[in-house]
This record gives C-alpha cells, structure tokens and sequence, in this order.
C-alpha cells in the first residue's frame, strides 16, 4: 500500500466517491431484495411483528387470499407514553395480507403465544411480481 | 496497467473486510444468543438487560479489541484497506435507514430536529473557539475540534483540515478525543435513559443531538431499544443525526472563516481566495444524505413493500449487517495511544465542550421535548 494510502479513511480516491459508492451500493441492495422478494423467493411464512397471544386465525390451508383480507387476530400489550404517563393496555390487532397469494399451511390455533419474530403463524405463497 | 492495479486495490480490500464480516458472523449466531440465555447475578440474560450489550455494541468492543490488544495499537498492512471500508458501510446503513420514514413523519420531526441541531451544533462551535483560545490551543487545533465537537466527530474535523491548515496529527487528535467521549457516552446513555424513563422519542432526540457520530447514535440507540421499526429510538435519533451529518458544510464555513479572520489571508483556502458559502456547500455537502431521502420517497410510495412484511423485514434484517460490519471496522479505529497522546489541552477541550453539550441537550430534552411518540 502507497504511503499516501495510508492514514486516509476510505478506500475511494475522496469522500464525494465514497458517498456516491454508498447511494450505488444500497441500490443494488435494495433492488436485489425487491426482485428475490417479488419473484425468487418461493414461500412466505408470516411471523408476529411483536410478542402477544393468538385470538383468532380467519385462514385456512389452499385458501386463496387478496391483499388486505385478515389473516390473523391477535392480543397484545400496547405501551404508549400519553401525557408524560406510561400507559399499559391490552389491545388487539388484526393483519392482513400484503399481497395476494394462498395459504399453504397454519401452524398455529387460537390461544397460542406468539413470540416476535419467532413463532411461525402461516406460510403462504405469493403472486409473483407482488411484494409480500 | 491501471486496471490491474484496479483489480489489485479490490483484492485489497477482501482480507480486512473479511475480518469485519467474519466478526459480525460469530456476534450474531453464536455470542448474542448465549448472552441472551446466559445467567449471571441469577438472572436470565443479565448481560443483555442490564448492560444493554446487543450484536451492535459488541461489534464496536471487538473492532476495539483488534485495534489495541491483536493489531498492537496499528491495524496491519493486510487488513488495512478492509478496514478503511468502514464508513462505506456506515453510510450505506444510514441511507437505508431512511426506509424507516414516510416523507410525512420526517416533517413532522424535521422542524425540532432542525431547531434543536443548529443550536447545539453552533453553539458547540462558538463555545470551542472562547475557550479553545482562551486555555491558549493552536489556531488550527481549535478549528478541527470545534468542528468534530459541533457536527460530527470524524467527517466534520476531515472537512475542517485543509480550510484551517490543520496536520493530519490534529485530525487524527480530535478524531481520538470525540470517538472517545462517544464510547464513554455509548454505553452510559442507556442508563441513563431507562433511570429517567425517557420515551424512545426522547431519547432518539437526546443521543442525536448529543453524541458526534453516526455509529455511535446508531448503537446507543439500539442498546436503548434494539428494534429497527418506525417509532423506535433508533428511527428518532436518525433524523436527529442525519439534520446534524447536512450541517456539516456550514459548520465548515463558519470555522474556516474564523480562521482567515482570525490569522491573516494565509489559511483561507489553497488559492488565497476568500471562502465562498456556495463553493463549500457544493464541494463538501455530504451527498449521501439524498440516499437517505431517497429511500424516504420509495417508503413514503409504499414500493419497498407494506410496514410489517417480509419485504421489509428482510430489508432491515441487511440493514443491520451493513451496520454491524461497518461498527466492527469503526471500533478499530479507537486506539487507546491516541486518546492518550490526546492528552492535554485537545482533550480538555473535547471532554469541556462534549460533556456540557450532551448535559445540556438532556436537561432540554427532559424539559421541553414530550415523552408522547411523535409518529
């Protein structure tokens, strides 16, 4: 490595290039998981975005479903500063499908805790060119 | 010819970035998930719980750790281009993080951000300069500090360097200093932020307007709260440190101009001309910033897919490896000789100006800025 190398803290000839490097880098990145997501990849299992207990699952197996229709109902805790206060309540949720596809299997029954990112609800395959 | 040495730049590169790779592969499968099980003091996962130590805080202590104890305080010649990666991925992982904003909740913050930044980050500037001259600092060490201790630890006293003919010795000082109030910072925000029940919003809002680099806001705030999603205090102290990473040019300007003011016309740029607004607002605007916009205006469209699905889920999960890498290769370039060569006065100075800022932007914080989540 050349003398002048040294001691700089980027690889790229400024820091202009290296900025321009980062804005070319996320593209491709994001561009890579949007086409896996949206054509590759060949099942979606939907997991819970936060720990709660199950209430009601409104699919079933080889069931057809369209963006927006519930998938799931389920329990949670719901924090939320209001007035400098911490409030703590029990709320539920519904969720609904991203996109459309058909459910392949469910895994889960009502009343079962769901651990964030964890417990596997439903896998379900998606139409293709869509983003689940 | 110049494509060969291209190719052998690149090939450079792979050893150290292998490194870094290597290090996030070995925190995130094998040593997070044991210090979540882990039971000390006879708690489950006191590790994680109490000492708030999660994948992005111990890719920093390992990068330390290579630095000072197995580079011996120098990172070797073949891992030194890998690790000059670094800021590579750490900007990357900012512009990412602008998934986390539709264009509606960034003005919806933007203007505080806007207000609280500019006050602590000139502030911070003007406060260096009086006490920098008044203990006696070198005109050119009182330029790089002032601007790392205002804006932004690393790319700020870069961009200062040549305006106020600073060495790259004092570069390298005030970089020690900041980075290193950063880690004291890092690790003790936490605390703090959970003994005073700060929201995620408050607490975005404080580390962003206190600490000095992105890394640092980003870890800091993900051992606060170490979810990716809207709402959460890395979300928050994003746009509060990337308001700070946009005012870099002006902070530049100001202190560059204090220099030529300050010592006759000799450091007014390399040509002897005045320093002109709109020239350093086009030569040292961090453009990556658009990146982040960018990525805003693709959430604000819904084109990176529905809050909560896979799509985006898989995007942060990435998100957090770039981040991670790039933390690995940041906390290398802590090196314990420096801080201590910093000794003295630049130290004095850091620790004065970082200490009373980051004092200053909590009491305000507690104060005027509301526990209630902005968005």
């Amino acid at each position: 490595m050349s003398d002048k190398a040294k001691g700089k803290m980027t690889v790229f000839k400024t820091d202009r290039h290296e900025d321009a490097a980062a804005m070319v880098f996320v593209s491709l990145v994001v561009a890579f998981v949007l086409v896996y997501m949206a054509y590759v990849v060949p099942t979606i299992t939907i997991k819970p975005s936060q720990d709660g207990k199950l209430v009601a699952v409104a699919v079933q197996p080889d069931q057809e479903i369209k963006k927006g229709d519930v998938m799931y109902t389920f329990e949670y805790t719901d924090k939320k500063f209001v007035n400098g206060q911490l409030e703590e309540k029990i709320a539920t949720k519904d969720v609904k499908a991203s996109t459309n596809g058909k459910v392949l299997s469910v895994s889960v029954k009502e009343g079962d805790a769901l651990k964030k990112g964890k417990t596997a609800i439903l896998v379900m395959d998606h139409e293709k060119g869509t983003l689940p | 010819m110049e494509e060969k040495s291209r190719v052998a730049n690149i090939l450079a590169i792979v050893p150290g970035l292998a490194v870094m790779v290597g290090t996030l592969f070995l925190l995130r499968t094998y040593v997070e998930p044991w210090m979540k099980d882990a039971v000390v003091l006879g708690q489950k996962g006191w590790l994680v719980k109490v000492l708030s130590l999660n994948y992005i805080l111990l890719s920093i202590i390992a990068g330390i750790i290579y630095r000072n104890v197995f580079f011996g305080g120098r990172i070797p010649d073949w891992a030194e281009a890998g690790f000059r990666t670094t800021r590579l991925f750490i900007k990357s992982g900012v512009i990412m993080l602008g998934s986390l904003y539709t264009l509606q909740k960034l003005a919806k913050v933007g203007s505080i951000a806007i207000l609280l930044i500019s006050t602590f980050v000139f502030g911070t500037v003007f406060f260096v300069i009086w006490y920098g001259k008044r203990i006696g600092m070198d005109r050119s060490m009182i330029g790089v500090m002032g601007a790392s201790c205002g804006v932004c630890g690393v790319s700020a006293a870069v961009a200062t360097a040549p305006g106020v003919n600073a060495k790259p010795s004092e570069v390298a000082l005030a970089i020690a200093t900041i980075l290193g109030f950063g880690i004291m910072t890092m690790f003790i925000s936490p605390f703090i932020g959970k003994a005073l029940m700060m929201s995620d919003y408050q607490f975005g809002a404080w580390v962003g307007t206190g600490i000095l680099n992105s890394g640092q806001v980003l870890a800091t705030c993900l051992a606060f709260n170490p979810t990716f999603a809207p709402g959460t205090a890395v979300a928050y102290g994003e746009i509060w440190n990337v308001v700070r990473v946009i005012s870099i040019p002006f902070v530049v300007f100001i202190v560059t101009t204090w220099a030529c003011k300050s010592e006759a016309a000799e450091s007014c740029d390399a040509t002897g001309q005045k320093m002109d607004m709109a020239k350093v607002f086009k030569d040292r605007f961090p453009i990556f910033v658009l990146g982040f916009f960018g990525m805003t205006a693709l959430s604000s469209l819904g084109w990176l897919g529905a809050e909560g699905s896979n799509t985006l889920h898989l995007l942060r999960d990435v998100m957090s490896w770039i981040f991670g890498i790039g933390l690995v290769g940041q906390g290398a370039y802590i090196d314990f000789r420096e801080l201590k060569r910093a000794g003295g006065k630049p130290l004095r100075v850091g620790l004065v100006a970082g200490t009373l800022k980051y004092v200053v932007a909590l009491i305000v914080i507690m104060l005027f800025v509301s526990k209630d989540a902005s968005f």
